[in-house]
């Protein structure tokens, strides 16, 4: 039988001959030199600190289940109760409008955890009825934050006016990809509806430009009370179904409405503006009920178009 | 023409000994039927052929002749039903015993095998209701006269209209269709089915748009040699040819050529030929020769000036489908039914890195620079067509490590390249990149794959010259056909296709 000479594998001393330990081993303690009679006490009696990390661990876990199962049992009581006293206050604890500094991080919180990739913001809108909120809410991001903005035509579209490609005006100086926090891709595309779709994977399409507008509205991370939050959310679907496409009747309702509370406050949401002047505003341009809005609407208008997000939507129209 | 229907009706009898008594019966109409004799080009007469497609309820009522196939035919008593093709166009022809057909001359007609050329003289009539099956459905063909042309010998090796069927899932009516090798070594016949004349006349559109739109925008077309001294990338896949008492190859890619034209300052050049690859794999989408469009260009500063007049390029391709191919689409369609081809204008880019955490969030395991593996390919794009909504991407800046050796680096990471491949309904249809220009950055790439610098000389020396930089791209021709048409095997999109398994017909 023909056989070969090989080096020894072993030292005499036993320690292995590779000069380069692979990369995907790891060292581990020899097996043997533990039962030499010199070694260490038994591992029975010394408790390994990794082990008791590993448990403190887990009991750390069972609690917080333990505190989890009952804060859910509270929540399902409270549901089932029909008319459990439901704490409002409890609720109404956040700041008006806290300061939000919002940055790339925050952005994550938001959207969720992604693998690296640009996070982009796809909405489809139809040419023939452009969702200028949404045009103002992405003048408005672009102030927070640094944002990849896109104009693309679908197929299914034959022509865009050349206004509408160039919705987004000049792009600055075109940067690596990775480096936007935020890229917003707008398709025109033949859909009924304005349409949103961000992660695919995890996320359910949104429909309807006002429920556009809220999650867009949503990545400022500012923060309301209840009240205020359900004001605002209100605005925006008054605005949407009876503004934008409700009757006569109902439009001249939504623009009494909006003059009381214009009078009480400079923006609809109070203080500040919100969502709801973005969408009321532009439905009231797109309706072009402007003229003969109540003054106090009126003097909003112009208040929302000293904004240079909203006069820059102005162009569009003409 | 009743001299050629008199000698016609003399080789019918050959034909058909049953036939002999009609001689001696009163044949009223011998004169409007039969054989005529072969076309030697004697005669010009001043007969007007009218187009299958052009008749229509406007021509009610003229008489007309016409040339075409027998699809099929069908005897009923006095009468016989005729189907009358020219290319995927089609109308019912009736011949029935009456003022101008005899008994004789509806047995005729009959009995002509299927696919013959006749030449048939006919009154339009408008038909009372619609002809299904035909694709002029609102008139017929009263037939006067009809000669045989070209006759069709009687057994078919395949059926035209089971080559058409729709394969229908899970065999519901069991009825026949035509497998691929089938129609492959039947070739011909099996061109003459609307769904391939449909193929090929987008396929002959995908080429006519794409010469249209790159003249269009100032490039010029080139004609590369196919037979080379020595392979492009180092020696695989190559076709070997006995070129006199030495060897030579068949050209894998006309780049070289393409580049060197670069070098010569043509500026924008593109090519449209045959490519060879000697690849033993029997996939739906390889083949060992195929059309390469080819597109080469300089540009000033960045690459991307090429991805986006190339991707344009393919834009007004698809677009020009649309607009002119819209009754082609249709035809392949019904034979193969599949979604419309959508496209975004400008066509979307994505990065590898994103490709890559895309893919990760859909659960797929890959590294940071690992090639795409074909069902990775797939799923991308299905993920891209679920966001976006487009069957047409880009995907830019993959890992320089996958890429060939001129494939230039990233000026940032250089882990990456400006390479960039192009994707229709998930499947790669074009391959490019930005290419090294600089002899000493290509010599020591060449260097580091490790390829043998002698055969490449000649590769790198075009570039001591001064070279502009340049960037560019391979489309294949049956490819884009393929997946424009959502069908399944590029085998169907070329029309006399090679691979490792068949050299003809």
């Amino acid at each position: 039988m023909p056989m070969y000479t090989v080096r020894p594998f072993h030292r005499a001393a036993g320690a292995v001959l590779a000069e380069h330990w692979p990369a995907c081993m790891y060292r581990v303690p020899s097996l043997h030199r533990r039962l030499s009679p010199d070694a260490s006490p038994t591992p029975q009696e010394e408790v390994d600190p990794v082990l008791q990390a590993l448990e403190s661990r887990q009991e750390e876990i069972l609690k917080r289940l333990y505190e989890l199962k009952s804060a859910v049992d509270g929540l399902s009581k409270m549901i089932q109760t029909p008319d459990a006293d439901f704490d409002v206050t409890n609720i109404i604890q956040t700041d008006e409008c806290s300061p939000s500094t919002t940055s790339g991080a925050d952005l994550d919180l938001m959207l969720g955890k992604d693998y690296g990739a640009l996070k982009d913001i796809v909405i489809n809108a139809n040419p023939s009825l452009p969702p200028l909120s949404l045009l103002v809410l992405h003048s408005l991001l672009c102030e927070r934050y640094k944002i990849l903005s896109a104009v693309h035509t679908h197929s299914s579209v034959k022509s865009v006016p050349e206004n509408l490609l160039k919705c987004f005006g000049e792009q600055p100086k075109k940067q690596p990809r990775h480096e936007y926090q935020l890229g917003f891709t707008l398709i025109w595309k033949d859909v009924p509806k304005p349409q949103m779709k961000f992660s695919v994977q995890t996320m359910c399409p949104i429909e309807g430009e006002g429920n556009i507008a809220r999650f867009l509205f949503s990545l400022f991370g500012h923060k309301y009370s209840a009240v205020t939050s359900t004001l605002i959310d209100s605005w925006v679907d008054t605005a949407i179904f009876q503004l934008k496409e409700g009757s006569s009747k109902e439009k001249g309702a939504v623009l009494r409405s909006m003059n009381a509370a214009l009078g009480k406050a400079s923006w609809l949401g109070g203080s500040e503006l919100t969502v709801a002047d973005v969408v009321a505003w532009c439905a009231l341009q797109q309706t072009g009920g402007a003229g003969a809005a109540p003054d106090n609407v009126q003097k909003w208008m112009k208040s929302c178009e000293n904004l240079a997000p909203f006069s820059s939507v102005m162009k569009l129209l003409k | 023409m009743p001299s050629a229907a008199g000698r016609g009706q003399g080789q019918d009898q050959d034909h058909r000994p049953d036939s002999k008594e009609s001689a001696a019966a009163d044949d009223y109409a011998k004169e409007r039927y039969g054989v005529s004799s072969m076309i030697q080009s004697q005669e010009k007469p001043d007969r007007v052929l009218i187009r299958i497609k052009d008749l229509t309820v406007e021509k009610a009522d003229e008489v007309v002749w016409v040339r075409g196939r027998i699809h099929t035919s069908r005897a009923k008593g006095k009468q016989c039903f005729l189907v009358l093709r020219q290319q995927q166009f089609n109308i019912q022809a009736l011949v029935a015993v009456g003022q101008h057909a005899s008994k004789q001359m509806v047995k005729f007609a009959a009995n002509i095998n299927k696919e013959s050329i006749v030449d048939v003289e006919g009154v339009v009539r408008k038909a009372y209701q619609k002809i299904g099956g035909c694709t002029q459905q609102d008139v017929e063909l009263h037939v006067q006269r009809i000669y045989v042309i070209s006759l069709a010998e009687p057994r078919l090796p395949l059926q035209l209209d089971d080559a058409v069927r729709p394969e229908v899932e899970g065999e519901e009516d069991g009825r026949a269709t035509v497998n691929q090798d089938t129609r492959l070594d039947n070739r011909v016949i099996d061109l003459r089915t609307s769904t391939s004349q449909a193929i090929f006349c987008l396929q002959s559109g995908i080429c006519q748009l794409f010469r249209e739109t790159l003249i269009r925008k100032g490039f010029v077309e080139i004609q590369t040699p196919k037979i080379i001294s020595a392979a492009s990338e180092g020696g695989a896949n190559v076709f070997t040819v006995s070129y006199f008492k030495s060897s030579a190859y068949l050209a894998q890619s006309p780049q070289l050529y393409k580049q060197m034209c670069i070098c010569a300052d043509f500026e924008k050049v593109f090519c449209v030929g045959p490519v060879f690859r000697a690849e033993d794999s029997n996939t739906h989408r390889h083949l060992t020769e195929f059309v390469g469009l080819d597109i080469e260009m300089a540009f000033n500063y960045h690459y991307h000036e090429v991805v986006d007049e190339i991707a344009d390029t393919l834009v007004q391709i698809f677009k020009g489908l649309q607009e002119r191919f819209q009754t082609e689409i249709q035809t392949v369609s019904k034979q193969f039914p599949c979604e419309p081809f959508k496209f975004l204008e400008p066509t979307l880019r994505l990065e590898y890195c994103e490709a890559v955490a895309m893919l990760r969030e859909a659960g797929v395991e890959m590294g940071d620079e690992e090639d795409l593996s074909t069902p990775n390919e797939k799923l991308l794009g299905r993920l891209v067509k679920e966001k976006y909504d487009t069957d047409f991407y880009i995907l830019d800046k993959y890992p320089l490590a996958v890429r060939p050796f001129y494939t230039m680096p990233d000026p940032v990471n250089p882990k990456n390249s400006n390479s960039y491949d192009m994707f229709m309904r998930g499947e790669e249809i074009l391959s490019g990149a930005q290419r090294i220009h600089d002899p000493q950055l290509l010599t020591e790439r060449a260097q580091h794959h490790g390829i043998d610098l002698e055969k490449i000389k000649a590769y790198i020396d075009s570039f001591r010259f001064g070279a502009p930089p340049h960037a560019g791209g391979g489309i294949g021709l049956e490819r884009v056909t393929m997946l424009y048409l959502g069908l399944h095997n590029v085998r169907q999109t070329s029309m006399f296709p090679r691979d490792p398994k068949r050299l003809t017909p």
